[in-house]
């Protein structure tokens, strides 16, 4: 039988007086509690890979080989749609390429691409359209490298209590690479735009089976484009892009959801008025969270009002140690993870091993930029043996930190909640 | 590809070079390989028919356990608004039973479900109307215009192609009417084609034929 992830049942403060590594038998029955009372009420089986814990009308889902990807998990195999292993985020802070997370929203995808022939187009309100190769845009100024966090806005779907449809993922749509490529300001310098220009809205090569389907567009606020922070990638950790992540350019917006990461962009277009119509449905219908600040409502109810999915939440995960591992006692040993947010950085991770009452600051990694994972290590020894949960909460430089109650929205989108690490001490 | 490597051996070209001709320029991917569960009830024919257009069938197993009929036919009838699929209300009524049923938290015997599944969907009526196979009926109750037209390629391949490509073959008619029942893939390109299996052999002749006329 499935353990979910237990959703606590208060929001405990740290005691003052209370031991932070040492288990109280209080604390063990407590925690005994809250184990049983996780126990999935659907019995289904569990999926497959490190602590994926989330039922699935048709059972486990298996590991498959796509082209230059390693076994991945399958969420769907037309169109592609695989997610990361979570004990690869258990290797370092970087991604391996075959390693990545795949997502496509619609079936027709090229599978053939010519880098000599492939061309970006640039135009709408610009002073001058552009048709651009790879070797053009290589040339241009503003070329840059950077380490950021791809994550997918449905990310962790399948742990929303009540459930709702989409993807079901675990917590391994995400990952974080170094990108290479040029700043989206610099094309658009080059082409020039025009005054009265409101969004830029960005169009990569996969198109619908059925014309009546929208096809897979996002659009940023002019602004936001200009600002130097967005840019169109070609290289991912020194590699050309994997085909699958969106080979040969992808549009990379750091801080913000995989939703916006254009894959295989070829048409990037200035407008005058907010994006609209049939093709805009990835923006105006999809892609929204509820319009208040909490971008959730009570579990089971609809917003009044949505806006579209914008940044990262902050977020931090256990990476040594998966659900259900059995840990020594009395002995040393050493926690690890990573924790990441939309680009202020973070600011101290915290890790907790009795439901929350108390807490230590772990230490954090090599500073690899503020969109990047950043790892953090934690000396710990356990003095007593029994069930434990262990908890880590990463607090951002902008002062966000992770809430100990999951919220919910209907789309199942931006989870952020203290993950819980049920182990053995034994 | 092998003769082309030899080459560049020989030329002496560099290491990179050779790496970047095997750089993902062109991938293969993986048949889909996922199948709708079986089920009496009248929407898992519909269902392999519609849902197959545009993505495989398990986009439909891994969903969450427990769903119900209300909800499983609400995120049908978004296929329809959303997504544009072909599907009527009878449609969407049919494949939203027999999916809370087989994949949710509905029963067979449920009134709402038995409701949703005892209209006759079009193509049912359409075999119902007479003695005589009504085409057009069928090619618009299944949908089949969505993706092709008799003169160009729209998903599928165009009737005159399909017609050029058996012509003067024996087994012509009966061959075409086994892909129109069964679906599949790779004969016209990677989209696969999905079953029609709620035609009878009989329309599925009739509509061959008439295919193979264009």
């Amino acid at each position: 039988m499935a353990i979910t992830r237990v959703v606590p049942g208060t929001s405990s403060r740290p005691g003052p007086d209370a031991e932070p590594w040492q288990l109280s038998r209080r604390g063990f029955l407590r925690q005994a509690g809250a184990l049983a009372l996780a126990l999935s009420p659907l019995g289904g089986r569990t999926a497959q890979g490190a602590g994926e814990d989330i039922t699935f009308a048709d059972g486990p889902r298996p590991l498959v080989k796509y082209p230059g990807k390693r076994p991945l998990i399958l969420v769907t195999s037309r169109p592609p749609h695989l997610e990361t292993p979570f004990s690869v985020f258990r290797d370092g802070v970087i991604t391996p390429n075959d390693a990545f997370f795949v997502r496509w929203h619609l079936a027709g995808i090229p599978t053939r691409i010519d880098p000599q022939t492939y061309r970006l187009v640039v135009g709408g309100k610009v002073k001058t359209p552009l048709r651009l190769s790879l070797d053009d845009l290589k040339a241009l100024p503003g070329q840059m490298e950077l380490v950021a966090v791809n994550q997918c806005s449905g990310n962790s779907r399948g742990y929303f209590s009540p459930r709702v449809f989409g993807a079901q993922l675990g917590n391994g749509a995400m990952g974080n690479a170094r990108w290479r490529g040029v700043s989206l300001r610099s094309v658009l310098e080059k082409a020039g735009v025009a005054a009265g220009a409101v969004q830029v809205t960005f169009n990569g090569s996969d198109t619908p089976v059925l014309p009546s389907t929208p096809d897979f567009r996002k659009a940023l606020d002019i602004e936001h484009a200009l600002s130097g922070e967005p840019m169109l990638a070609w290289a991912m950790n020194g590699e050309a892009l994997p085909f699958l992540n969106g080979y040969p350019l992808k549009l990379i917006v750091p801080g913000w959801f995989g939703t916006y990461w254009v894959k295989q962009l070829v048409e990037i277009e200035v407008i005058d008025h907010p994006f609209s119509g049939h093709d805009a449905f990835f923006m105006t219908h999809a892609y929204r969270l509820p319009d208040n600040a909490c971008t959730c409502v009570a579990p089971g109810t609809t917003p009044d009002r949505t806006r579209p999915i914008s940044t990262l939440a902050v977020r931090s995960f256990i990476t040594s140690v998966a659900a259900g591992d059995t840990l020594p006692t009395g002995r040393p040993l050493e926690l690890k993870g990573i924790a990441f947010d939309g680009g202020s950085g973070i600011r101290v991770v915290e890790v907790s091993s009795d439901a929350g009452r108390t807490w230590r600051a772990a230490t954090l990694g090599e500073d690899l930029g503020r969109f990047s994972f950043r790892e953090w290590r934690l000396p710990v020894q356990f003095a007593q043996p029994g069930a434990a949960v262990l908890l880590c909460r990463a607090t951002a430089n902008d002062g966000a930190v992770q809430p100990m109650r999951a919220t919910w929205n209907p789309a199942g989108y931006r989870r952020n909640v203290v993950e819980r690490t049920p182990v053995t001490i034994s | 590809m092998k003769h082309k490597l030899r080459e560049c051996v020989l030329v002496g070209v560099a290491l990179a070079a050779m790496t970047a001709l095997v750089v993902g320029e062109e991938i293969h991917l993986p048949q889909d390989v996922s199948r709708l569960r079986a089920s009496p009830l009248p929407g898992y024919a519909l269902a392999q028919q519609k849902c197959g257009i545009c993505h495989s069938a398990d986009y439909i197993n891994y969903q969450p356990p427990g769903m119900n009929q209300q909800q499983w036919t609400a995120e049908v009838r978004k296929m329809q608004q959303s997504y544009g699929a072909p599907l009527d209300d009878a449609d969407i009524a049919r494949i939203g039973a027999y999916l809370a049923v087989t994949y949710g938290s509905a029963r067979a015997d449920d009134a709402a479900v038995v409701a949703a599944s005892a209209s006759p969907a079009a193509g049912a009526r359409a075999a119902q109307a007479g003695s005589a196979i009504d085409v057009p009926a069928l090619l618009g109750a299944n949908a089949c215009l969505t993706c092709h037209a008799t003169d160009r390629k729209i998903v599928g391949p165009a009737f005159h192609a399909i017609a050029e490509k058996y012509r003067g073959k024996a087994d012509a008619q009966s061959t075409v009417a086994a892909s129109i029942r069964n679906g599949g893939v790779g004969k016209w390109g990677e989209v696969p084609m999905p079953p029609m299996s709620n035609l009878s052999e009989a329309q599925a002749m009739a509509v061959a034929a008439f295919v193979l006329r264009q």
